[in-house]
Formats: structure tokens, C-alpha cells, sequence
């Protein structure tokens, strides 16, 4: 039996076992952050930052999806200052995406639009600036719309993880940054096969499965506040 | 990274960065047949490899001309008026950011801090610092590099 450890969260004193993270415990006591790039099953990289909370004595707000849980710790799941900060997360990942939600194929089911949502999220404040690349549509396996991605390296972990297929990697730099294959062709590899992790896995509208005549769309609308 | 150390047979993936850079100076740039060969022997992903030598601005993964220029693209030279410096260079080049001048003589490149911060806006041509620089010194500076 694990170590049961005493936390403070959101003012209520807390046990959880060693070793859980942050983000275990809060949803364990039913208390829910939202995320972006965390999957339970796969290695948490804290790249969204979505799940950033407060943590008393720390200097920065912290992303609870990787930090384990210590003795005495004071946590804040949803003070202004963690909102505001997810807010302008999610500000941020708008303000590179593009505005094709009316049309996109992943509109109803998308998990960006449902934290955007659900923090509230109105007309961009940012200068937008979008990245747009060719959609990649000639494997017969999956199509690749790299301009909707979000970096979550989901994706990537999935591939590496549960496929293990290592197809897919991180290059560039900054703003630049692009989930790419080999030397960033088009995807096309024989490996993607009867394989849709990454598909699965994809938050956005970025990967999905070539689409089939008469296929439906899935899921109720959504509405975002403008 | 040492200069004269010829390139390892490492099959660690830990040396990824030193092989980088040791076939970066031997060979000028990196093509995909030695990134796809690099992968091979250190049991990489080759997109993973791509990656880590697309990341680095000293790593070039296209072939560059005899004379580098890399101009600092962070934030103290950009308040120094990077901008102007990079335009100015552009137009005495005859080329944008990330070509090659036609004779194979410069490249022109961005880079990430250089650390010379306190004399911004600073540039590199191969491993020389020119820093605190007006549009008017530049084409003096270029005449040294044939």
C-alpha cells in the first residue's frame, strides 16, 4: 500500500497515495481541470499548460498533470489567477488557429473548442497571426491538416507509446514548430496501416480519417461566445 | 563540442547532437541521406533526428554558401532594430533571409541569442561578432569576406 500523503486542495484538507500527481487527486475528488495534451495512459509532457494550478510557496503556477503531489502542499485549482492564465493559454492557441470551425470536420467534437467554451472565451484579444500549411491527403491512411494543430505532441506519443511506430516527430523551433515525418513530407508511410491512434488521440481537427460518401458528422453543436 | 576529433562511431543516442555538428563541419550542411544514415545507426527515428537538426540554428539542413551571416533574431536586438539591419543585408545581398547569394558567396540566416546582447544589434559571419551595427558599416563589413 502506497504512502498516503496530506494535501490541502482548493481549502479542503485531502489524502492521496504517493507518487499520484496533482491532477490524479483533483479528479479523484471530482474536482475537474481541464487538458489539453495530457492522455491518461501516455507519459505526461506539460506542453498545453492547461492544467497549470497554484501551488502555495511556488514562484510559478504549476502544471499539475506532471507535478507528483507532496506532504503539506496548498493547492488552488481554479483561483483568478490559474483562470486567467488558462484563459490566455487558450487565447494564445486561437490566435494561431484558423477560423475554418464552421467547416471543419471535427467542429462538434473538437476539445479546443470545448475548453474555449467552457473558460468563456470571446472574440480573439491577440493580433492573429496563422500558419498555414498544405493538408496532406495522399495516404490512403489518414489526412494531415498541420495548419490545425495545436502542439500537443499527442499524436507523437501515441505513435511512439502505443503503436510503436515512431513515425512522428517534433521539429523547428518557436512559432515554427511543426509535427513532422522524415524530413517533413507529406505523410504517406505504410506503417500507418490499419493504425488510428493518432487519429484517435488528435484534440483538433488536424488528423482525421479520409472521408468516407454520406459519412455524418458526430456529436452535438457547440456554441462559442462571441 | 572539440575541433579535431574526427567523427565518432557512437551508436548512442545521447551523441545525436555531437555527430550533428561534427558532419555539419565536415560536410556544410546536413542532407536527408546523412540525417537518414545518422537515424540508421543510432536506431532513431529519422524524424526524430530531422528534429533535433532542424531545432538548432547552427545546424542547417540545406547547403549554405562560404560566408554565413547569421543575424541575432531575440528580443535585445529586435529593440535595437534588428529589423533594419536584416532589410539593409537583404537588400546589399540581393536576397532574403534563409538564401543563398547566387555566386555561393554568403548566406544569410536568423539566429537565436548570440550573447551579445551589449552590443545589439550584433550579427555573426562565420565565427566573427560584429556588433553595434548602423546600416551605413555594413557593406564595409561584407568586403572582408571574399
Amino acid at each position: 500500500m502506497a504512502k498516503e500523503i496530506e494535501v490541502t486542495l482548493n481549502d479542503n484538507k485531502v489524502t492521496g497515495a504517493e507518487g499520484m500527481t496533482i491532477l490524479d487527486l483533483a479528479r479523484a475528488k471530482g474536482i475537474d481541470i481541464p487538458t489539453l495534451c495530457y492522455v491518461e495512459d501516455l507519459l505526461p509532457t506539460g506542453a498545453c499548460r492547461l492544467c497549470v494550478v497554484e501551488v502555495e510557496g511556488s514562484r510559478t503556477l504549476v502544471a499539475s498533470c506532471h507535478t507528483p503531489i507532496a506532504p503539506g502542499m496548498v493547492i488552488q485549482t481554479h483561483s483568478p489567477r490559474v483562470i486567467e492564465a488558462r484563459r490566455q493559454i487558450v487565447e494564445l492557441m486561437l490566435a494561431s488557429h484558423p477560423d475554418t470551425c464552421l467547416v471543419c470536420d471535427k467542429a462538434n467534437i473538437c476539445e479546443l473548442r470545448k475548453i474555449a467554451a467552457d473558460l468563456d472565451i470571446g472574440l480573439p484579444r491577440f493580433r492573429t497571426r496563422k500558419h498555414y500549411f498544405a493538408i496532406e491527403d495522399v495516404s490512403p491512411y489518414l489526412v494531415r491538416d498541420m495548419s490545425k494543430c495545436v502542439l500537443c505532441r499527442r499524436c507523437i506519443r501515441g505513435c511512439n507509446e502505443i503503436a510503436k511506430k515512431n513515425v512522428l516527430g517534433m521539429a523547428y523551433r518557436g512559432f515554427d514548430s511543426k509535427v513532422v515525418v522524415d524530413c517533413d513530407e507529406a505523410i504517406n508511410t505504410e506503417a500507418c496501416r490499419d493504425c488510428d491512434v493518432c487519429v484517435s488521440l488528435c484534440p483538433v481537427g488536424a488528423l482525421s480519417k479520409p472521408r468516407k460518401v454520406e459519412e455524418k458528422r458526430r456529436g452535438k453543436v457547440q456554441v462559442i461566445k462571441g | 563540442m572539440a575541433e579535431n576529433t574526427t567523427i565518432t562511431q557512437s551508436k548512442e543516442t545521447k551523441d545525436l547532437l555531437i555527430l550533428l555538428a561534427q558532419t555539419q563541419k565536415k560536410c556544410g550542411f546536413l542532407s536527408e541521406e546523412t540525417l537518414a544514415n545518422l537515424a540508421r545507426t543510432l536506431d532513431m527515428s529519422l524524424s526524430d533526428v530531422y528534429g533535433v537538426a532542424t531545432f538548432y540554428s547552427f545546424l542547417s539542413t540545406k547547403p549554405l554558401g562560404r560566408h554565413v551571416i547569421r543575424v541575432c533574431k531575440s528580443l535585445p536586438c529586435h529593440y535595437k532594430d534588428a529589423a533594419v539591419i536584416i532589410e539593409s543585408l537583404e537588400k546589399t545581398l540581393g536576397i532574403k533571409t534563409g538564401e543563398t547569394t547566387p555566386d555561393g558567396r554568403f548566406s544569410l540566416e536568423l539566429t537565436n541569442c548570440i550573447g551579445a546582447c551589449d552590443k545589439a544589434p550584433a550579427i555573426l559571419i562565420n565565427d566573427d561578432v560584429h556588433g553595434d551595427l548602423t546600416v551605413d558599416r555594413i557593406p564595409q563589413i561584407l568586403q572582408a569576406y571574399k
